[in-house]
């Protein structure tokens, strides 16, 4: 992770070591007294609050491990957990593998690339609750495109189906946003480590008489492993951060926050509802520590598993 | 060889119109909204749905503009996305290239601050931040937006640019530092201009981040001129019938500089953008 | 991230307490936008809230409200209310917001915690309870010297919302239920001309719409099945959510006359009576209603302008929801004025307070589907003319629970209704589980 450092370590004499570090925590205290004060400050008492039972006025009572021994034991937040990471895989093989699709067919020198570059990334620009209502509107079950589309114009469905309104299809409706929306995003970052691939690489292969799946297989992918490593862990962070999109499409569709019937609940809309309907706010504080530490620990995963295939 | 090349030339046009059938479904959402920006209230919701308005209205964008104080909360859209974006964007550049380039100590420890402070839900920092914006004066002002605005980008673009900067070749900062420059110049003569593609990705991403914010700016502002477009838009949509030609009219209208920037800046980080970042 | 950095943040942690509560002030710190103005009160400071108007208060007093931004509510408020209000407090400045309901709670949570808040505030019904057991409320009934006559003038049932613990923490502001919406077009396409009074005639009403006009055209249209929605029909068919002294839901939410009511709903929906919509996902109510493809709905009395707006064509008829064994039930809304605490400016709150349940106020507000709470209103001839049936259903409209659980309590018939409406649970299994679930939060777990 930590990239090449390219200082010199520091020299004997503390006088000069301080002359070499000096202009160094110049460069950092600006962004440090910013980032300290705005977020390091506010999440140290959001954790020291996770702690005690705090419903607002009320007097603060130090409950110690309470809040989080309460989470472990919640069978709402476990359910609402494994949401969270069933919308995070989804959301993010489908980034990854449509947005290296895009970027593959934009790699080429195809007429009007740049118009269909900024097609792709249109859904990016575009706000969260915008896109969400948006897409509210192409799943509804009684006036929907999506169900014209199915229902009377392919014939895949019989009858209209409310995309939203259905247990087992609200989060993955959900999710298809999700992925829709960031597939721009990724293909630029794929088309920036397609371009750093040297083209000898590709002749090379050719010479040996490779195909274009053999030169997919054997040239591209591995040179982009760098690039695929850092996507997967930046996308997995959004998706287990995953809110906007799922407050507002479920609440439009169901009237409930993570409806129909909890299953589109995932940590952040369950931690809305706690700390904000409820006035748990110790609680919803630890379930944020929570998510923080999942998130923290796939991350870690993730970079360790790329790390060994890298081998 | 000419099999060859008229191979490679089926291959191309089959990969455009790939792309092209690729980008129409990417499309349908936003012909949706648009078709709908220019349809009267009646028509919203039809089957099957028409993408060509049978009675195009313009009424849904001049009453988005015209019903509330658009023009200045726009205004104010502009003031705290440029001022957050260029505060998250400097000060991330210099973040990112003291971590990236030199040894410190405590940096491991602050650089993994950092990293952890991104991956709590932003959620829970709102009470104590509402909470210093009082201590501080700054609650029911534009400064108040733009500081956290600022901040909550700042972790990703440090998170970034590092990586940019981490795999500039050594040898250039060695010739600056032979010919006696410092941190600060070797910072913004040879790493600044070089990692111009990822700075110009950062910028877009900042800027559409504050540019759509409207939880901390509904939740600290109460001076209705300092309103920021996502209140306006969201004070469109109600529990009772929503105006959905009114909505995407207004969110339309919202979308024009986030695409301005895209198409000014698109250049920039297309050739090149995110190499470093992902090399980190 | 092993590092002794950590340890040394842990550390400094354990001391942090301190720093915590001195940043978290609890709601008595005086809200900054509103400190500054507030003036010498002059000489008839002295009976500090009299019923008469007194000019002299001056300052600012700031009020959060949720007052529809693209209808008339903001419009008549600002330009009809504000300026009458200014003619006899020419000296008190108004500053007023209006917040979408979801953002409004956000803000008010936000502000609780951090002791900025406004002076006075436009809150939903069943949020009353809460921020008075928070003690971020004024008692109105020790703090108003003619609170007695001012509550005298209103209907009890919305006063009673008011009502926390032997105290009253604020007043009615407006007042609304909804009634049945007959659409004239679908009901004459379907030949039928008399409203059904009771469920038995709703019925015959529902197959018969269906008879003419087919599938495609709805008796009635719901839009979900939290208690908002529901609870009329419960409520018609003898059943409810708790018992009276709101102990326990033990016999009443599973009980008979519940189980009956969504065992009906659940008929119609199967039958095609019942618009699917009620599952969720579907259209709007209120554009099926208008776009003809259900006969009725139940709406509030804020709908009729909305519709004169988006439909203009459209016409149609009230009536109270149909009788079942219960008799005709249906839901208490509205909102209430409640003064916080901490407002440094307590005489020009109070002023501003009682001027909104003045007859001129509550008329201008009463116009445009703001129904009033003052009886002396009732049968007024500058109300629009559909009152009378609201004001009818109001006679026997009930509250939902004064819970701080309330939330939770909503969810949980919300799911459990939807489930048995779908046919994943039997009706009786499902409000059983509901039952458990609402007993527990009632005892407070």
């Amino acid at each position: 992770m930590i990239a090449a450092a390219g200082g010199r370590l520091a020299p004997a004499r503390p006088r000069r070591r301080l002359r070499r570090l000096l202009p160094i925590y110049g460069l950092l205290l600006p962004g440090l007294v910013l980032y300290g004060a705005w977020a390091a400050w506010p999440l140290l008492n959001s954790f020291i609050l996770s702690f005690t039972d705090w419903s607002l006025t009320k007097p603060l009572t130090p409950v110690g491990l309470a809040n989080y021994l309460r989470a472990l034991g919640d069978p709402l937040f476990w359910r609402a957990l494994s949401a969270t990471l069933g919308y995070t895989v989804v959301t993010v093989a489908g980034q990854l593998v449509l947005g290296l699709g895009a970027a593959l067919l934009l790699n080429r020198r195809i007429p009007g690339r740049s118009v269909l570059r900024l097609v792709y990334y249109l859904p990016v620009i575009t706000s969260w609750v915008i896109v969400s209502l948006v897409f509210t509107y192409l799943y509804n079950g009684q006036a929907g495109a999506l169900n014209w589309l199915l229902v009377d114009v392919l014939h895949v469905l019989d009858r209209p189906v409310a995309w939203l309104a259905e247990p087992s299809t609200a989060l993955w409706a959900i999710a298809v946003l999700g992925i829709w929306k960031g597939i721009g995003w990724t293909m630029v970052v794929f088309l920036a480590g397609l371009q750093a691939v040297s083209p000898e690489l590709y002749d090379a292969a050719e010479v040996d008489g490779a195909g274009a799946w053999a030169r997919f297989r054997h040239v591209t992918l591995p040179e982009l492993r760098p690039t695929t490593t850092f996507l997967l862990v930046v996308l997995t962070i959004g998706g287990l951060n995953a809110f906007i999109s799922i407050f507002v499409m479920s609440s439009a569709a169901t009237g409930t926050v993570g409806g129909p019937l909890n299953s589109t609940d995932v940590v952040l809309t369950y931690l809305w509802k706690q700390s904000f309907a409820q006035l748990d706010l110790g609680y919803g504080a630890a379930l944020s520590f929570l998510l923080a530490a999942v998130t923290g620990l796939v991350s870690l995963v993730e970079l360790r598993v790329a790390r060994e295939a890298a081998r | 060889m000419i099999g060859l090349r008229r191979r490679r030339g089926l291959g191309r046009w089959l990969a455009f119109a790939a792309a092209v059938a690729f980008g129409l479904v990417m499309l349908i959402p936003f012909a949706l909204m648009v078709s709908t920006a220019f349809k009267p209230h009646a028509y919203v919701l039809e089957i099957p749905p028409r993408l060509i308005p049978e009675a195009p209205t313009l009424d849904n964008f001049v009453e988005a503009w015209t019903s509330q104080d658009f023009g200045r909360y726009f205004l104010n859209s502009v003031i705290v996305a440029v001022a957050s974006t260029t505060i998250a964007v400097t000060l991330g550049s210099m973040l990112a290239f003291a971590f990236a380039r030199y040894s410190f100590p405590g940096r491991r420890l602050l650089f993994g601050a950092l990293l952890f402070t991104m991956m709590v839900p932003g959620m829970v920092l709102l009470i104590p931040q509402f909470v210093l914006a009082r201590n501080l004066g700054l609650l029911n002002s534009l400064a108040g937006l733009i500081v956290v605005y600022a901040t909550m980008n700042l972790g990703l673009n440090t998170f970034l640019l590092r990586g940019f900067f981490g795999s500039m070749p050594q040898e250039v900062f060695e010739a600056a530092a032979v010919d006696g420059a410092g941190v600060w110049s070797s910072f913004w003569l040879i790493g600044v201009p070089l990692a111009r593609a990822g700075i110009a990705t950062i910028t877009l991403f900042s800027f559409l981040a504050a540019w759509d914010e409207f939880t901390w700016a509904i939740i600290s502002l109460s001076d209705k001129n300092l309103y920021t477009l996502p209140i306006a838009i969201r004070s469109f949509q109600r529990a009772q019938a929503t105006e959905w030609g009114l909505v995407f009219a207004a969110s339309l209208i919202a979308l024009a500089p986030v695409l301005v920037l895209f198409v000014a800046l698109q250049k920039q980080f297309v050739s090149g953008a995110f190499v470093g970042a992902t090399k980190g | 991230m092993r590092s002794p950095g950590m340890r040394r943040i842990l550390a400094l942690a354990a001391t942090a307490p301190l720093l915590v509560t001195a940043c978290l002030g609890g709601g008595a710190t005086p809200s900054p936008t509103a400190a500054p103005t507030q003036a010498p009160a002059g000489p008839t400071a002295a009976p500090p809230s009299g019923p008469t108007p007194t000019p002299e208060i001056s300052g600012t007093v700031t009020f959060w409200n949720g007052y529809a931004a693209d209808g008339d509510e903001i419009k008549t408020f600002t330009e009809v209310v504000l300026p009458a209000f200014n003619k006899l407090y020419p000296n008190i400045k108004v500053e007023h917001q209006e917040i979408p309901y979801d953002d409004l709670r956000q803000k008010l949570v936000t502000g609780l915690a951090g002791g900025t808040l406004p002076d006075v505030l436009r809150a939903d019904i069943i949020w009353v309870p809460e921020f008075a057991d928070q003690g971020a409320l004024l008692a109105l009934d020790t703090e108003m010297q003619d609170f007695q006559q001012l509550a005298d003038a209103t209907f009890p049932g919305p006063l009673s919302t008011n009502q926390w613990k032997g105290h009253y923490y604020g007043l009615p502001l407006d007042t609304n239920t909804r009634v049945m919406f007959y659409n004239d077009k679908v009901l004459a396409d379907a030949g039928v001309t008399a409203l059904p009074t009771t469920v038995e005639a709703f019925e015959a009403l529902a197959a018969q719409v269906q008879a003419r006009l087919g599938k495609k055209v709805y008796a009635y249209a719901e839009g979900g099945t939290g208690a908002w929605s529901v609870l009329p029909w419960i409520w018609s068919f003898g059943g409810g959510v708790t018992n009276a002294d709101l102990t326990s839901a033990d016999g009443v939410l599973n009980g008979p006359g519940t189980v009956a009511a969504v065992t009906k709903l659940k008929e119609w929906l199967d039958k095609g009576y019942l618009s699917p919509s009620i599952l969720g996902g579907g259209v709007a109510t209120s554009e099926q209603f208008g776009g003809g493809t259900t006969a009725s709905i139940l709406e509030g009395p804020w709908m009729p302008t909305i519709f004169e707006k988006q439909f203009p064509d459209l016409t149609f008829r009230y009536a109270t929801v149909p009788a079942g064994p219960g008799g005709s039930a249906s839901v208490v809304g509205g909102e209430d004025i409640v003064v916080f605490k901490s407002t440094p400016n307590k005489d020009a709150a109070l002023a501003f307070t009682r001027f909104m349940l003045s007859e001129e106020a509550q008329r201008a507000m009463g116009k445009i589907g703001q129904m009033p709470v003052l009886k002396s209103l009732s049968g007024d001839s500058e109300l629009p003319d559909y009152y009378p049936v609201f004001q009818k259903q109001l006679e026997t409209a009930r509250a939902r629970t004064p819970s701080p659980a309330w939330p939770k309590i909503d969810e949980a018939i919300s799911n459990a209704v939807l489930k048995a409406l779908r046919g994943d649970t039997p009706v009786q299994d499902a409000l059983d589980e509901a039952t458990k679930i609402v007993d527990r939060l009632l005892a407070g777990g």
